[in-house]
């Protein structure tokens, strides 16, 4: 049984490492050409910076080109691609395959090919290897059959969508962007239209629930699955979200670094943890489901309950430093003397209570009220840098 | 410069026979975006018509799907149709595999945007490209002169632009146990009303608008498409087109950057 990589997002320098620390054994990211031009993409030499501290950890990055080229975009390609070369990769996520021509003949860049070309067949996947990609990121409309098939039938490198919000649409089919607010969505400007709320009429009446119509569907989890999916034989787990906070990344990627260690220590004895679904649901504040991993994809993977993905408030702080029993924190999120939370760093987890808590003279203070604020906090446990201070979960 | 559609009906067919040099036909199973398909007995019955025709193979086809997709291809391989225009690209390598001779289109819809990867499928005995409706035609244009591929241009007709495996209309009239006797759906958002499709192979958003570039020289082009899906009078359209100008993204380039990355 092959020890499956877990790969993780990573929207800047700060997360790429914090996803590092916390377990992630790659990172992917976004410089030019990629699908999320509107995050924080990487420059040049941020990539180079993020590659050598991956490397020094023994770990991995790779850089997405993946919007669909449009004529213009070839002239700076070549000179991107050399110096992506150059600062040594680990591979380019790739899915225009004018891209992965121009690569293999200039360069000694590894090649994925990206999920924006929707392979959910072994014979799209058989083309593919046959041009000389080395892993697939399958569409996340494969069934779990999909991917054992594709598995058993093609010797090539699987990458697997495990977690976090899925397109409505097959990936690389919805333009709906382009349309309503002339924004690319296959180039990186996607405006997210599939979250908004439309009339729908039939014929000329109004068809109207409980809710307005929306194609917005629920996130994906296959923390339930991750056995299966070791035991296909998939070489990457990937969790999505180049958007997403580096507390995110770091909740999300500690929990499933968890299980599939625990799993591979040990399969015949697994048992799965349903805190650990707990502790994701939470930190993403949306529902979750396997999606088409099981094969059903009815009524139940629409989300029509509305935008409520409020602001999550669970993270409170990250520390800079622990010395003589003090916790120095910077603030995120309010917290106040007598709150019980939790300090968490890659391995380990502290509950404590607030008892004692100071400000930056080292005057006590009652709350905690500012974004950035630092404070320090009295605690036996010795805690790190990076580490993490969030509210501790009600046991429902 | 040739004319083709993308039909609706035999009927129709029959009625634009002397309008047009091809016809594109949506295939059973295997098409996604159009309310009517056609079997192959009846792309059989649209071949006696005289005129070319390519089938349109535009679904993304789940590996459940392979073997069935296997017989379709042996079996249109053997009635001598001129093309089949396709999205996935299992069909590259099943033609290849199969040493099937039915040359191919390239169509992968909003990904068919520049010179270089139509050259690039070219090499890999892709004849034919469908170009990408949300480009340029300056953006179009370049292209022209940079392939030998034979190109296609939709010039008529609502424009997919959204298409997903999921039932998405029926999705909500169950989940809120609406009436399901429903006709053609539509949704409505600031005042535009988009076409939206849920059919078995999943659901499909059109345009708001009836793209008409008809007024475009496009006649360094191989072949031009009208799309007649939900257009009622496509013979008259063909005859002396009324229908108002629509550009769509010919003089729009689209930005995809609105915070610059310094």
């Amino acid at each position: 049984m092959i020890k499956p990589e877990l790969l993780a997002p990573a929207g800047d320098l700060e997360r790429l490492k914090l996803a590092l620390l916390y377990g992630a054994d790659a990172v992917y990211i976004g410089g030019s050409f990629n699908l999320r031009a509107n995050a924080d993409n990487f420059s040049l030499p941020e990539i180079e910076e993020g590659v050598n501290y991956a490397h020094k950890l023994g770990k991995k990055v790779y850089v997405t080109v993946n919007i669909a080229m449009h004529n213009k975009e070839f002239k700076t390609l070549l000179d991107y691609l050399k110096e992506l070369d150059r600062i040594n990769v680990d591979a380019i996520i790739v899915s225009d395959p004018a891209v992965i021509q121009i690569a293999k003949e200039n360069t000694n860049l590894e090649i994925h090919l990206s999920t924006q070309n929707s392979t959910l067949n072994k014979e799209a996947a058989m083309f593919w290897k046959g041009e000389g990609v080395s892993r697939i990121v399958l569409a996340r409309e494969c069934a779990k059959e999909d991917i054992d098939d594709i598995k058993k039938n093609v010797d090539v490198e699987l990458e697997v969508f495990v977690h976090g919000a899925m397109c409505a649409s097959y990936s690389g089919r919805c333009v709906l962007s382009n349309f309503l607010t002339n924004r690319d969505s296959n180039r990186g400007g996607c405006s997210q239209i599939c979250r908004w709320d439309f009339d729908l009429y039939s014929d000329e009446k109004m068809v109207e629930g409980d809710r307005p119509f929306t194609f917005c569907t629920k996130d994906l989890s296959l923390i339930k699955y991750i056995p299966e999916l070791i035991k296909m034989g998939v070489n990457s787990l990937k969790i999505e979200g180049r958007m997403r906070s580096g507390y995110y990344i770091a909740t999300v990627v500690k929990v499933y670094r968890k299980v599939i260690d625990e799993y591979m220590n040990n399969p015949d004895g697994y048992a799965y943890n349903l805190e650990y679904e707990r502790v994701l649901r939470r930190c993403a504040n949306r529902d979750s489901i396997c999606q088409f991993f099981d094969g059903t994809f009815d009524e139940s993977v629409q989300y029509y309950n509305g935008r409520t993905e409020v602001t999550n408030q669970d993270f409170l702080g990250i520390v800079l430093d622990y010395k003589d029993g003090f916790v120095k924190l910077e603030q995120r999120n309010y917290f106040k003397k007598g709150d019980r939370v939790a300090l968490f760093g890659p391995l380990d987890e502290f509950e404590i209570t607030i008892d004692k808590m100071y400000d930056e003279d080292m005057k006590p203070i009652e709350v905690a009220p500012h974004p950035k604020q630092i404070v320090y906090i009295e605690t036996k446990f010795k805690v790190k840098r990076d580490y993490m201070m969030k509210k501790t979960l009600d046991k429902d | 410069m040739k004319k083709s559609v993308i039909i609706s009906s035999l009927l129709q067919a029959k009625e634009l026979k002397d309008l047009i040099d091809a016809y594109i036909v949506p295939i059973d199973d295997f098409s996604i975006n159009y309310d009517k398909t056609f079997s192959i007995e009846e792309v059989k019955k649209i071949l006696e018509l005289g005129n070319e025709v390519f089938v349109l193979v535009n679904k993304n086809i789940h590996n459940n799907e392979i073997d069935e997709l296997k017989k379709f291809l042996l079996e249109i391989e053997s009635i001598f149709v001129n093309g089949i225009i396709f999205y996935d690209i299992a069909i590259v390598n099943m033609k290849n595999k199969y040493k099937l001779k039915t040359p191919l289109v390239w169509a992968q819809e909003h990904l068919t945007t520049n010179h270089r990867t139509i050259n690039y499928w070219q090499a890999k005995g892709v004849e034919y490209a469908f170009l990408s409706s949300e480009i340029t035609k300056k953006e179009i244009d370049e292209i022209r002169k940079n392939t030998k591929a034979k190109l296609f241009v939709l010039v008529f007709g609502h424009i997919p632009m959204f298409t997903s495996r999921r039932h998405l209309v029926n999705n909500y009239i169950k989940y809120f146990s609406l009436n399901d006797e429903f006709g053609g759906n539509k949704i409505y958002k600031e005042g535009k009303k988009y076409p939206i499709l849920d059919r078995k192979n999943g659901t499909t958003v059109y345009s708001d608008y009836i793209l008409n570039v008809t007024d475009y020289d496009f006649s360094l082009f191989d072949y031009v498409v009208y799309n007649s899906y939900l257009i009622d009078d496509m013979k008259d359209v063909l005859i002396d087109n009324k229908y108002p100008l629509e550009h769509g993204f010919m003089d729009k380039e689209t930005i995809y950057r609105v915070k610059k990355n310094d």
